[in-house]
């Protein structure tokens, strides 16, 4: 069996933007197989712009984006519906339905991607909640549980395809500091266990410290990255005294 | 299978959504009724496995195809191995004996009963509520924030003129292509234009514009109000102090009692511009179609029909808000309190139109 590429996710030359508006450009970075990547930033610099980008949301005004080495910006149809499979993705909210139940809410792309018997979608989904600790809720409605139970089952829909990476749009936001924090051992556990890559866009300093392996910090002004590399590195030697001074808020 | 009743099972390949269901038939119609007694799954040569291929494992590994009989699995990739430890049949079996509660047909009728009168309840309350708004608001007419009132009547008056113009000729047509023939067999076909004079001005014009009103607008004001509900908007002017009723609702039924009569008098007369052409083909002359019109109408017909739009009116926007404010929670909320807007306006554009009718008639006599 041949040994899985390194580099999972790949952002070439891209240049994003909304009519002529211009966000960011020229951003490169390679995501590799099994860690967790964090995208880093002041608010309004772009973060979640760019993970609409990496997720085919939008087209990016210029350069690609590559999933395992596919292009997903020339991707077309079946191709492109195939390489959309391969990740999954969890939004602030959660997106979950509000009319089906949480096992209903995780087995809805097994529903709709497989032809697997009933009893085998029950219980990969049923598998899903279990791991992200929420198999007692199964039955529930996204009105009965709490934000980071909405998160959590988010999560266990995002993965139930197996995809190889999951983009994850601000996960701590409006979670307090409690269960903020188990989403991060969720996610370390997810990445470390089962080798799940992640790409997280966030400005929760204390997620980053907890999970990411690396993060690239993007800057507002020039729209550009401007340090990228591990972030207890990067507290200490980025060039930027601002991406310094970003990073060490908060620590004493 | 061996005489010691020991069988054994391979995988290779892919195990993945694809071909998962197709070994899972296969091994349910080979293993059902083959009396095994120990079955060893060797799982080498498996090249890959995603979940649907565990979910088959763990279904064979619980002896689920093999009742009876002991399963031994062999040579899986150890990094599968937490996934394999997440499936689980307690949770399973609480997923199928959970059963939605069905609520018995006596609680069903008190909800419903009971639902029914907290409405009203709402309705009598928020009719006073509006009144007194509209009152205060019509004696001090600086407190009335116009300029909301003046864009309401723009958006939901002056760009509904298309549409209600355009929907009351065609029924102005269709009037008048139904009408003729009857009225041929008695030789009254010149009394076309009559029957199309009283129906646009006492019946068609009132109604057909407030129905256009209620779903075009009134739709959009329970829409809009409910989106406000949902973003918290009502409990920010709640907590300001503010009232949602003076503030918000107020404005709507000023501006549907201003524009419904306006609306009223364009749908009467695109109405009646709608047979004209009928009754030309039928050949009758314009002038004798005029006449015919001016002598069947009277100001009181006007008058009936403008009254009636001013009620209309007054319906449509405060039951539109009103079910507004009455948006729940979730993502469906604010649909249902639309279509409850649609329907409950209509409803009672109708009832309230028969009561009219009523009256009228008995002061006609």
């Amino acid at each position: 069996m041949s040994e899985p590429a390194k580099i999972l996710i790949e952002a070439r030359d891209l240049t994003v933007g909304y009519g002529d508006r211009l966000i960011l450009e020229q951003i490169n970075f390679q995501v590799h197989r099994g860690e967790v990547f964090a995208i880093l930033g002041a608010s309004g610099a772009g973060k979640s712009t760019l993970l609409k980008h990496l997720i085919g949301l939008h087209e990016p005004m210029q350069g690609d984006v590559l999933i395992s080495g596919e292009s997903l910006v020339q991707a077309e149809g079946e191709e492109r519906l195939r390489i959309l499979r391969k990740f999954g993705v969890l939004y602030q909210g959660g997106a979950l339905f509000g009319s089906l139940t949480a096992v209903e809410n995780v087995r809805l792309p097994l529903d709709e991607f497989t032809d697997l018997s009933e009893l085998a979608k029950d219980l990969i989904a049923l598998s899903k909640l279990r791991l992200v600790g929420l198999e007692a809720a199964a039955t529930k409605l996204p009105a009965d549980l709490s934000g980071g139970m909405q998160k959590r089952a988010a999560i266990a829909r995002a993965i139930v395809m197996d995809p190889c990476v999951l983009f994850l749009d601000e996960p701590s936001a409006g979670l307090d500091p409690i269960t903020s924090a188990g989403l991060d051992a969720l996610i370390r556990e997810l990445a470390r266990g089962l080798g799940i890559t992640f790409v997280m866009v966030t400005h929760e300093l204390a997620s980053i410290y907890a999970v990411a392996d690396r993060v690239v910090v993007l800057d507002p002004k020039t729209r550009r990255i401007v340090a990228e590399g591990a972030p207890l590195w990067l507290r200490e030697h980025a060039t930027q005294p601002w991406v310094r001074q970003f990073l060490n808020r908060g620590v004493a | 299978m061996h005489p010691d009743r020991t069988a054994s099972l391979t995988f290779t390949g892919e195990l993945d959504t694809v071909s998962t269901p197709v070994a899972w038939t296969a091994l349910e119609t080979e293993l059902a009724g083959s009396n095994v007694s120990r079955l060893e799954v060797d799982l080498r040569q498996l090249a890959s496995c995603d979940s649907a291929g565990l979910a088959l494992l763990y279904y064979i590994s619980m002896g689920r195809m093999t009742p009876g009989a002991t399963v031994a699995l062999a040579g899986l990739n150890p990094e599968l191995q937490p996934l394999l430890a997440s499936f689980s049949t307690e949770d399973f079996e609480a997923l199928q004996e959970h059963e939605p509660v069905c609520p018995s047909f006596v609680d069903e009728v008190g909800t419903a009963t009971w639902s029914w009168l907290t409405d009203l309840r709402q309705q009598v309350e928020f009719i006073g509520e509006v009144t007194r708004g509209v009152i205060t608001g019509l004696l001090h007419p600086r407190q009335m924030r116009w300029k909301e009132v003046l864009r309401i009547f723009e958006t939901a008056g002056v760009n509904a003129l298309p549409v209600v113009s355009l929907l009351t000729f065609l029924v102005g047509m269709v009037i008048a292509f139904e009408s003729a023939q009857p009225l041929a067999e008695l030789g009254a076909q010149v009394f076309v234009a009559n029957t199309l004079g009283l129906v646009m001005s006492r019946e068609l014009g009132p109604v057909m514009a407030a129905i256009m009103l209620a779903s075009r607008s009134g739709s959009a004001f329970a829409a809009e109000l409910g989106t406000m509900k949902v973003n918290e908007e009502l409990n920010a002017l709640k907590t300001m102090g503010l009232s949602s009723v003076q503030f918000l609702v107020v404005q709507r039924v000023v501006a549907g009692i201003l524009l419904t009569p306006v609306l009223t008098i364009f749908a009467m007369y695109a109405g009646l511009v709608g047979g004209i052409p009928v009754l030309l083909g039928l050949g009758f002359p314009l002038r004798v179609v005029l006449n015919q019109i001016e002598i069947s109408l009277h100001f009181g017909d006007l008058a009936e029909g403008l009254s009636k739009s001013i009620v209309f009116g007054a319906i449509v926007s405060s039951v539109s808000c009103l079910r507004g404010l009455q948006t729940g929670e979730g993502p469906r909320a604010v649909g249902e309190s639309t279509t409850r807007s649609v329907v409950s306006s209509i409803l009672l554009i109708i009832i309230a139109d028969v009561i009219i009718a009523a009256v009228t008639y008995n002061l006609r006599k």
